[in-house]
C-alpha cells in the first residue's frame, strides 16, 4: 500500500516541481489565470446540480481566467476520492476544488495536496482543516430562512423536521439553523426536540428523524409513519432539501393535507419550484450554484497563483448571493474548533412571491416551472 | 378457535393415532413449520412494537401503510427467490430499479407528451409496457453473461449495479423527473390509487371461495393418485383459519376510512353534503398491495405447478442432474432473470408511482433489502430451497420493523444496527432449524 502511494508520488512531484516552475512568471497577477491547471474533485455526480449549474460555472469562470479545467468523480465513495485528489495530482493541477464525500476521511488527500504546496479549496462541504480554503453557502442560514418561512405561517402548533443523512455535517447544520430561527422566533427556550414535549414553546416537535442517503423515499415513509402517530395533526414539515420534501408532499398527498400543511425545501430542483408555483410546498431555500461555482473557480486560481489564504477576495459580481461578510476572506471556526479561512456565500428563500429569480437566472424554463400551474395563479406563470 | 382445533382431532382419533404435540399437528396438516414460525415471529414484532408505541401500530391505518410500504420489496423478492434458488445472486435489482423508473418517469413526463400532450389515457399502460420491455430485455442481458459465457452472476449483476446507477443518472443528467401521469400515479396507491371498500371484501370473498376449491381439488386429485389423505380436521382447520385471515385483513383494511382532507373533496365532486363527523368511506385494498398479490400468486404458480418452475428448483438442487437429464440448464438461467427484470420493472413502476417522482438515486440498498427479504423468508442461499409466500413474508418482517421503529422513534443508524442483527438471526436460526431435521 505504502509502496504503491510512494511510486505514485514520485512524478507527482516531479510534476509539481516542473508547473511551478512554469508558472512563476504569471503569479504576479492572481487574478489573470496563466496557465494553471485547476483540478475539481467531485465526489457525486449523481446529484443533479453539480453537472448542471456548479461545473458549468467553475468551467466558465476558469475559461475567463485562462486556467484549465480536469476533473474526476468519486461515486459516493470517500475511499476512491482519496484515489482521485492524487490522481489530479499526477496530471499536475496547481490548485484543488474539492467538494468532500466526507470531511473527515479526505483529510489524508488534503494533507498530502498540501505537502506539494498545492492549494485547496473546500467546495460546498467543510473539510476540517485549516489547509483547505472553505467555500460555501452558509447552510446555518438555509436551516434558519426555511424554518423562518415556515414560522411565518404557522407560528404555533405541530412540527416535524425531516433531516438529511446523519454521516452529512450539513444536516446538522440545516437542524441548528432550523432551532435557532425558531427558537428566536417563538422566544422560549426549547430545545425543540420528540422527547421534550413541554419545551414550554408554542411549537411541538412531533416528529425528528435523519434520512439515510436523503433518500426521497425513505422520507416519504417516515412521513407516513409521523401522521399516522400524530393521527394528521401536523401544521408544518421543515424538510431539509427539496428530494425529502417532494417525498413529505407525496404522503401529504395521499391524506388530502398537500398544499395545507407548508413544507419547506432547499436546492432549487425543477419539480420543487414547480411545487412552490403549484402552493404544495411553501419555501424552497435556493443557493445559486452558478454563483459558488464562479466563486470557486476565481479563489483557485488566486490560490493558484500563490496568493494566501487571508489575502483572497471575490472581485466577480455575485449578486444575490454576495457574502453577507464582504468580499474577503474570513475566520470560520468549525464545530470540530478548527479554524479556518472561509467565504460564505448567501442562500435565498424563494417563495410563491419571488419565483422570477430562478426563471431570469435560467436556473429553470417557464415550462418547467409553470407545469400544472393555473394561469396567473402566482406572477412568474402569467 | 381453539374449540374446533380439539373437537376434530377427537373426530380424527379413530382414523389412526394422532400426537398431540404442536409440531404433531403442524405434520398432520402439513404445514411448513418455518412458514409458521416466520408467522409466529411477525405476531410478536407487531405485539412489542403496538405496546411501545401505546397501541398505534397495531390500528388499521398503520397497517394500511405497512402493506403499501412493503409492496415494492415485496414485489422484487418473489423473483429473487427463483433467482437464488438457480444458486444466483442479483446485486443489480436497486439499480435496474433506478434505470427503468427514470426511463418510464422521462417516458410518460418528456417523451411521450411531446407527441400526444400530457395526461393522454394511455400513457400508463405504453409507460408500463415499455418499462417492462426494458426489464425483460435487461435481465435477459445479465442472464445470457451468467448463463451463457460463465460469468458468475455475482459479478454479472454487481456490475449491473454500477452500469445501470450510472445509466440512471446519465439519462436525465440527475435530475429529479416529476410530476407522473395522473393514471401512472394510480399504481402507487396514494389518495385515488386504491380498489375502494366494496371491491376489498369482493376479493376477500373470491380469495375465500379459491381456498375452499383448493383444498378441495387437492382431496380429489390425492384420492385420484392414491395418496395418504390429509385428515379431515386439518383441511377444515386450514381452510377455517386461511377464510378468518382473509376475512380478517378485509375487515382491517376497510377500518382505515378516507382521510378527512380526501373525503371532503370526494363529497363536493360527488355533490353530497360534508356531514359534521366525517364521511367513512373505506380506502379499500391499495393498489401496490394488490399488485403485490397478484404477483404472488403468479409466481407461486409458476414456481410450483409450471414444468419451468420445476426446471428452477431442480437446477437450484443439482444443476449437474438436471442438466444431464435434459433441462435446457442456460435457457431456464436467463428466463430466471428476465424475470427478475420484469419483476423489477412492476416494482420501479409502483415506486416512481407512489413518490410521484423518479431519481437517479431511487432504489438505493433496495437490492440488499430484497435479498434480505428472501432469506429472511427462507431461501437458502445454497440453492434449491425457497418458497415465494415466505419471501413475501420476510419483505413484511423487514418493513414492520422499519417501520416499527419510525413509529416508536427510534433514528436511521440504529433502524440499520437492528435491521442487520434480524438478518443474521434468522439465518442463524433457519441453519440450526436444518441442521437438526439432517
Amino acid at each position: 500500500m505504502f509502496k504503491s502511494r510512494l511510486l505514485v508520488l514520485l512524478p507527482v512531484a516531479a510534476l509539481a516541481l516542473s508547473a511551478c516552475g512554469g508558472s512563476d512568471t504569471g503569479s504576479a497577477s492572481p487574478a489573470a489565470g496563466g496557465d494553471y491547471t485547476i483540478g475539481v474533485s467531485w465526489n457525486n455526480f449523481n446529484e443533479p446540480r453539480w453537472a448542471k449549474a456548479d461545473e458549468p460555472a467553475i468551467k466558465a469562470q476558469l475559461e475567463a481566467l485562462g486556467a484549465k479545467y480536469i476533473s474526476t468523480d468519486a461515486g459516493s465513495s470517500a475511499d476512491q476520492q482519496l484515489t482521485d485528489v492524487e490522481n489530479l495530482i499526477t496530471q499536475g493541477a496547481d490548485a484543488l476544488i474539492i467538494l468532500a464525500q466526507d470531511g473527515t476521511a479526505i483529510k489524508p488527500a488534503v494533507q498530502s495536496a498540501t505537502d506539494q504546496g498545492i492549494p485547496v479549496v473546500a467546495y460546498d462541504r467543510l473539510i476540517e482543516d485549516p489547509a483547505a480554503f472553505y467555500l460555501t453557502f452558509d447552510n446555518v442560514e438555509v436551516g434558519r430562512l426555511q424554518a423562518q418561512a415556515i414560522y411565518e405561517l404557522v407560528p404555533e402548533g405541530n412540527y416535524v423536521f425531516i433531516k438529511g443523512n446523519q454521516a452529512d455535517a450539513n444536516a446538522d447544520f440545516l437542524r441548528g439553523g432550523q432551532e435557532e430561527a425558531l427558537l428566536a422566533a417563538s422566544g422560549c427556550t426549547g430545545p425543540l426536540t420528540p422527547k421534550n414535549p413541554d419545551s414550554g414553546c408554542a411549537i411541538k416537535n412531533v416528529g425528528e428523524s435523519y434520512t439515510d442517503n436523503w433518500d426521497p423515499a425513505t422520507a416519504q415513509t417516515n412521513m407516513e409513519q409521523f401522521l399516522t402517530q400524530n393521527n394528521n395533526k401536523v401544521d408544518a414539515v421543515v424538510a431539509s432539501n427539496d428530494g425529502m420534501a417532494g417525498g413529505v408532499v407525496a404522503a401529504l398527498e395521499a391524506q388530502g393535507l398537500a398544499g395545507q400543511v407548508p413544507v419547506s425545501g432547499q436546492d432549487g430542483d425543477a419539480p420543487a419550484l414547480n411545487r412552490v408555483a403549484l402552493g404544495t410546498q411553501a419555501v424552497d431555500v435556493w443557493k445559486n450554484a452558478f454563483d459558488l461555482g464562479t466563486a470557486a473557480a476565481e479563489i483557485a486560481v488566486q490560490l493558484a497563483g500563490g496568493t494566501a489564504f487571508q489575502d483572497v477576495s471575490i472581485t466577480a459580481d455575485l449578486g444575490d448571493s454576495a457574502p453577507a461578510a464582504g468580499s474577503d476572506a474570513q475566520s470560520f471556526t468549525t464545530p470540530g474548533g478548527v479554524d479556518v479561512w472561509s467565504i460564505i456565500l448567501t442562500p435565498v428563500a424563494i417563495t410563491q412571491e419571488n419565483l422570477n429569480l430562478p426563471l431570469d437566472a435560467g436556473w429553470i424554463t417557464e415550462a418547467e416551472l409553470c407545469q400544472g400551474v393555473k394561469a396567473g395563479s402566482v406572477a412568474a406563470c402569467p | 378457535m381453539s374449540d374446533a382445533t380439539t373437537t376434530d382431532v377427537q373426530v380424527d382419533e379413530g382414523d389412526k393415532p394422532q400426537r398431540r404435540s404442536p409440531a404433531g399437528l403442524l405434520r398432520s396438516m402439513e404445514l411448513d413449520p418455518r412458514l409458521f414460525g416466520m408467522l409466529i415471529a411477525l405476531a410478536v414484532i407487531w405485539i412489542v412494537f403496538n405496546i411501545w408505541s401505546d397501541g398505534t401500530f397495531l390500528t388499521p391505518r398503520n397497517l394500511w401503510n405497512l402493506s403499501v410500504q412493503t409492496a415494492v420489496v415485496g414485489i422484487m423478492a418473489t423473483g429473487m427467490v427463483m433467482v437464488i434458488v438457480t444458486r444466483n445472486i442479483d446485486l443489480s435489482v436497486g439499480s435496474m430499479l433506478a434505470v427503468i423508473g427514470m426511463f418510464m418517469a422521462l417516458l410518460q413526463a418528456e417523451w411521450l407528451p411531446q407527441w400526444f400532450g400530457f395526461d393522454q389515457p394511455y400513457t400508463w399502460l405504453i409507460t408500463l409496457a415499455a418499462g417492462i420491455a426494458l426489464g425483460a430485455a435487461i435481465g435477459a442481458f445479465q442472464g445470457s453473461i451468467v448463463a451463457y459465457l460463465g460469468v458468475p452472476a455475482f459479478i454479472v449483476t454487481l456490475g449491473g449495479l454500477l452500469v445501470w446507477r450510472g445509466v440512471a443518472w446519465w439519462m436525465a443528467s440527475g435530475r429529479t423527473i416529476a410530476p407522473m401521469d395522473t393514471n401512472f400515479q394510480l399504481l402507487g396507491g396514494g389518495s385515488r390509487g386504491t380498489i375502494g371498500g366494496t371491491w376489498t371484501w369482493v376479493l376477500a370473498g373470491i380469495a375465500c371461495v379459491g381456498i375452499v376449491g383448493l383444498l378441495i381439488n387437492g382431496r380429489r386429485r390425492r384420492r385420484k393418485f392414491e395418496f395418504t389423505l390429509r385428515p379431515v380436521w386439518a383441511d377444515v382447520t386450514i381452510g377455517l383459519v386461511g377464510c378468518t385471515a382473509v376475512i380478517a385483513s378485509a375487515w382491517v383494511i376497510n377500518s382505515y376510512p378516507m382521510p378527512p382532507g380526501l373525503a371532503r373533496k370526494y363529497a363536493e365532486e360527488n355533490g353530497i353534503v360534508y356531514p359534521e363527523g366525517g364521511l367513512n368511506i373505506p380506502l379499500g385494498l391499495a393498489n401496490p398491495v394488490l399488485i403485490l398479490i397478484v404477483v404472488g400468486l403468479i409466481m407461486t404458480f409458476v414456481a410450483t405447478r409450471v414444468s419451468f418452475g420445476r426446471y428452477v428448483f431442480a437446477i437450484g438442487g443439482n444443476p449437474e442432474a438436471a442438466d444431464l437429464s435434459g433441462i435446457k440448464t442456460r435457457w431456464t438461467i436467463v428466463r430466471v432473470f428476465m424475470v427478475m427484470g420484469i419483476l423489477v420493472a412492476i416494482a420501479a413502476a409502483v415506486q416512481t408511482a407512489r413518490l410521484n417522482a423518479a431519481t437517479s438515486g431511487l432504489g438505493q440498498l433496495a437490492e440488499l433489502y430484497t435479498i434480505a427479504a428472501a432469506v429472511i423468508g427462507g431461501t437458502s442461499l445454497a440453492g434449491g430451497i425457497g418458497t415465494i409466500p415466505g419471501a413475501m413474508l420476510g419483505a413484511l418482517v423487514a418493513q414492520s420493523l422499519q417501520s416499527g421503529m419510525v413509529l416508536i422513534g427510534v433514528d436511521a443508524p440504529v433502524q440499520d444496527i437492528v435491521v442487520g442483527i434480524v438478518l443474521v438471526v434468522a439465518v442463524a436460526l433457519d441453519s440450526l432449524y436444518r441442521r437438526r431435521l439432517k
